[in-house]
């Protein structure tokens, strides 16, 4: 029941809000002429036709939680207040990753070498967003195979790196869901490569 | 029971189906990590109990309790070679419960894991997966299968094959939708086309929210349904109340959406997750008095992707079908597909998309290639690259089939012609796998003449279709396009049999158009002439190349002229679209000297960068100093972009557009600088700029850099993952005013404190700013250094950190 599941040339689906909001969009007050905003959806579209995006999952039981420490079935710990607090009513944890892939990264550091630096941004942040949904993605499908036995996902699930729950607590999910067979590399700074590259875990309560 | 008798039940009668079954075992104790259809085999009388419970609540049909009792789910417990068994023993629990009060169906759902290309269950195995629980479900006894809660219309297809290659017992498909659409994107018309044309008897929604969201469904569905529709939510969303999961609704309010459901044009209601019998009784005393509306059905031919339902009428805009997936005529393609290449498969289908298709064309004929195989990774190709529906143009059966069978929509099969053998070998795989088709007028004795034998050919083939079971809708008629230079009345037999089409025979057509012209010169304009002809004769589709923009315009201004664009709203968008992008705007050489000035202010705040450069240019040649086009215009205009940033009237990419439209107009002046008698730039301060030692993100510390340099700064960019060592040796080497660091991660942060105490131990005198997602101010003044929190802050930062340093501060 432990077995890393993967999914490829995934294409989620996102919300285009939130990558202009990662850009600092102001719904009430940033003026953007249609031109632009064209642009901008046209660098949309060609982030999602450049990214390839695979993700993993696996779910593993909940031995004990003694705030701020959460140990799971096979021994590993993870260590985060508020992760003890969202993961309080859960037996079993969701663990997920996903990266965009590395010719994404190809493709903005070649457009910042050219000095188009705003379409850069914009592939930067879509790719971030595209890339996050596809957590979204995972959620909503491991949802729906545990609805039929009574169970959900907490609404939140949080990445290492936020808060108290430490980003040197990647290395456990690198581990967990071996995401080295997903092409991902773990530098010494605890930094996935490819950069649009995200862990998480949720709760099933 | 037939499939004949299934759809009788649903005559004037609104169909009773049970409700949730696992959430109601969980309740009475089953254990958590057990297979729940393993656990169910154990606790026959519980089941048949709940079962029996359904069937006095009301329900009609009942499922069996075998949700995930295919092999590949249960390989999680090590027990997939009891598929069989599990299957025919609940299949008779189910049976046993139900006696000759309601009918049985089959309950198939999920394998638990994503088909290939998404996840690792090839297409085969998920069919021959699902065969097997077939057969125990059939051994057991069922009335009739379900296939349920699946949130991947391919899956979905995988199982009702499975089913119809297994016995002729009618099958109910089910999706669970997550809003409107599956999780894997399929909308509700296009699974429903998809479903009922591959054989479903009914088709509909289940699991996913609660029964109000499935109003919309029903209601999306209902105008194109040929086979009854389903709903069966869940009792709202659960939640933890003192350790136990229970749901948002009751019985009654859950049963007061039932009105809603009936009138959307739902023909058989149930429950899904956290539902119990006492839900399906509140819907039983309400439907009691009701009965199901009926709805006039579209006439419209319908094809689709998983994703995207093209509906083709001669009252709707006219369907173009992009013809560029064909590699006769195109060595780069036929090269490509020969060596396996489909990432330029991908590229046309998208271009085509672009330009305005709305089907695809797809045909693998090569010469020598593995037609079968090819057509496949095509398909395959172009479903995952965009959301049009596909023509399978092929003749050779086989790989028509191979294509068909993995297609997760309805396609069109282009084509079938009155050619004996061609009808014998296509029309049942056609059928089987619920395509279209685009009927093609030719037929044992070859291409006929006029217009007169095409439309008996017509005939005859439609005359066979119907044995099959194929209706008009299901059929477009290939006008059959001659070339004019070698039969100069080619084109107006063609228009005969368009004409006819509409007018008698009432069936949907298309034509191959760029036939008409081969031979002649220019044959754009015969091509637009003859398309605006046929489309005043009724014509509805074309295979054409939608990356020509005069067959484009004529598509569009056709259907303006023939009302089927009304008040021609997508020909005034086209239009727009197009003066969009002719608009390419530099400044005009004839432009005053004033005028010239003020656009290049207006380019850098509209962020123009080949206006800027151009306009900067036309300054230089009307006599202006650079300098003073700088510091007079161009410094004053990428202030103003900056405020309008700070105004968040502009957001990052207007700020950054507006840096390189001054890069750009600087690149032009820059050389000049000097050369007069205005003196040379002066430099507002040198700063060495990096990304810290371990840390790889660089796109934040490469917008400051541009940013430094726009408002006068010698910038030193050492680049990402910088070493310590290397910052202060610059910084000493170009005697810097400021070290700027950048870094984004917790564990590259502290890399900061140790730049600032080597740039202490070294006595540089230099400041240090820096900045980064998880950088804070206090963090920042722990050690000395500055901080700001974005890019364009850290600009004024800079520029306020030097006029301190002059003053002596």
């Amino acid at each position: 029941m432990n077995d890393v599941k993967v999914m490829r040339s995934l294409k989620p689906v996102y919300n285009k809000a939130l990558i202009l909001s990662r850009l600092g969009y102001d719904k009430y007050r940033t003026t953007l002429p249609d031109k632009t905003m064209r642009e901008i959806e046209s660098l949309i579209k060609d982030t999602e036709n450049t990214l390839n995006i695979t993700a993993a999952y696996r779910i593993i039981g909940i031995k004990h939680i003694n705030s701020p420490q959460i140990i799971l079935e096979d021994g590993t710990t993870l260590s985060g207040k508020r992760l003890s607090k969202l993961l309080e009513n859960s037996r079993q944890a969701l663990i997920m990753g996903a990266t965009g892939g590395a010719k994404i990264m190809e493709l903005i550091a070649g457009l910042q070498e050219e000095g188009k630096m705003s379409e850069a941004v914009v592939i930067d942040a879509a790719a971030s967003e595209i890339t996050d949904s596809a957590l979204d993605f995972v959620m909503a499908m491991v949802e729906q195979y545990l609805r039929p036995k009574g169970k959900f996902l907490t609404k939140m699930r949080f990445s290492p790196g936020y808060g108290d729950f430490d980003i040197l607590q990647q290395k456990e999910f690198y581990r967990l869901l071996k995401a080295q067979d997903l092409g991902i590399i773990l530098n010494e700074a605890c930094l996935l490569i490819p950069e649009k590259s995200v862990f998480a875990i949720a709760g099933i309560c | 029971m037939t499939k004949k008798e299934f759809k009788k039940l649903f005559q004037n009668r609104l169909i009773l189906l049970d409700g949730g079954m696992g959430t109601l075992l969980q309740k009475a104790g089953m254990p958590s990590g057990v297979c729940p259809e393993k656990w169910a085999t154990l606790e026959s009388d519980l089941i048949k109990e709940i079962q029996r419970k359904y069937i006095e609540a009301g329900s009609d049909i009942i499922y069996t309790f075998t949700f995930g009792a295919n092999p590949i789910k249960l390989s999680e417990y090590g027990i997939e070679d009891e598929t069989y068994n599990l299957n025919k023993t609940l299949a008779e629990i189910a049976r046993d419960a139900a006696g000759n009060d309601a009918l049985v169906a089959g309950d198939i759902s999920s394998c638990g894991s994503l088909l290939y290309p998404f996840g690792s269950v090839m297409f085969e195995e998920a069919v021959e997966g699902f065969k097997k629980q077939v057969k125990g479900l059939l051994d057991g006894g069922v009335d009739l299968f379900v296939i349920e809660t699946m949130m991947d219309l391919q899956e979905a297809r995988a199982a009702l094959i499975a089913i119809n290659e297994s016995c002729d017992l009618p099958v109910m498909v089910t999706l669970t939708f997550e809003g409107q659409r599956t999780l894997m994107g399929s909308d509700p018309l296009s699974a429903l086309v998809t479903l009922q044309s591959l054989g479903a008897d009914a088709v509909g929604c289940n699991c996913s929210g609660g029964p109000a969201e499935m109003v919309d469904i029903i209601k999306k569905m209902k105008p194109y349904a040929k086979v009854p529709l389903i709903a069966k939510p869940n009792a709202g969303k659960p939640r933890l109340e003192n350790g136990v999961t229970v749901y948002d609704m009751d019985s009654e309010s859950f049963a007061s959406y039932t009105e809603d459901l009936v009138a959307a044009g739902v023909n058989a209601l149930g429950g899904c997750c956290g539902t119990t019998p006492e839900y399906i009784r509140r819907i039983r005393e309400v439907t009691n008095t009701m009965k199901p509306v009926k709805i006039k059905r579209k006439p419209y031919s319908l094809a689709c992707s998983n994703r995207k339902t093209a509906e083709i009428h001669d009252t709707l805009s006219f369907a173009v079908i992009g013809e560029r997936l064909n590699p006769t005529g195109k060595k780069f393609l036929k090269d490509a597909l020969l060596r396996g290449n489909m990432d330029v498969v991908s590229d046309i289908a998208r271009e085509q998309v672009e330009a305005g298709a709305m089907l695809l064309d797809v045909n693998a004929g090569v010469p020598g290639i593995d037609e079968k195989e090819t057509l496949k990774a095509m398909v395959n190709e172009v479903c995952n690259s965009v959301p049009a529906p596909v023509l399978i143009d092929t003749s050779n059966p086989e790989a028509l089939e191979a294509a068909l069978r993995i297609y997760p929509g309805r396609a069109i099969v282009n084509s079938i012609s009155g050619e004996s053998k061609k009808i014998e070998a296509l029309l049942p795989i056609t059928k089987k796998y619920g395509a279209m088709f685009v009927l093609l007028p030719v037929d044992d004795n070859g291409v006929p003449e006029t217009a007169e034998e095409r439309i008996e050919i017509i005939k005859r083939v439609y005359a066979k279709a119907r044995e099959f079971g194929f209706g008009k809708e299901d059929i477009l008629v290939d006008g059959l396009v001659m070339t004019i230079a070698s039969n100069p009345s080619g084109a107006l037999e063609t228009l005969k049999v368009i004409s006819w089409c509409k007018k008698i025979y009432r069936i949907n057509t298309t034509i191959g158009l760029s036939n008409v012209s081969f031979g002649l010169p220019s044959r754009e304009n015969i091509n637009a002439a003859f398309l605006a002809m046929a489309v005043a004769n009724g014509l509805t589709s074309a295979i054409l190349n939608p990356n020509n923009q005069q067959m484009m315009q004529c598509v569009k201004a056709s259907d303006a002229l023939a009302a089927r664009d009304k008040s021609g709203i997508l020909y005034i968008e086209y239009c727009s679209d197009i003066s969009r992008e002719l608009d390419k705007t530099p400044g005009k050489p004839e432009k005053q000297q004033e005028t010239v000035l003020k656009s290049l202010y207006d380019a850098i705040i509209n962020g123009d960068g080949d206006a800027a450069e151009e306009l900067a240019k036309q300054a230089l040649i009307s006599g202006k100093m650079p300098k003073k086009i700088i510091d007079k215009e161009m410094i004053p205009a990428i202030q103003k972009v900056g405020d309008l940033y700070e105004q968040k009237q502009y957001f990052l990419p207007q700020l950054i557009r507006g840096a390189e439209a001054m890069e750009k107009a600087m690149a032009v002046l820059v050389p000049e600088l000097g050369k007069g008698n205005e003196g040379s730039m002066e430099s507002k301060g040198t700063i060495v700029i990096a990304t810290v030692k371990g840390d790889v993100h660089d796109i934040g510390k490469n917008i400051l850099a541009m940013l430094l340099r726009n408002h006068g700064f010698d910038v030193i960019d050492l680049g990402k993952d910088v070493e310590s060592r290397r910052i202060i040796d610059a910084a000493k080497v170009k005697n810097a005013d400021i070290i700027a660091l950048s870094a984004l991660m917790t564990t590259t942060m502290n890399q900061m404190p140790q730049v600032m105490s080597d740039m202490k131990r070294e006595n540089l005198s230099c400041h240090m700013m820096v900045g980064g997602a998880v950088v804070d101010r206090s963090f920042a003044e722990s050690f000395g250094a500055y901080y700001s929190n974005d890019a364009y802050s850290a600009v004024k930062l800079a520029t306020e950190i030097i006029k301190r340093n002059k003053n002596g501060g």
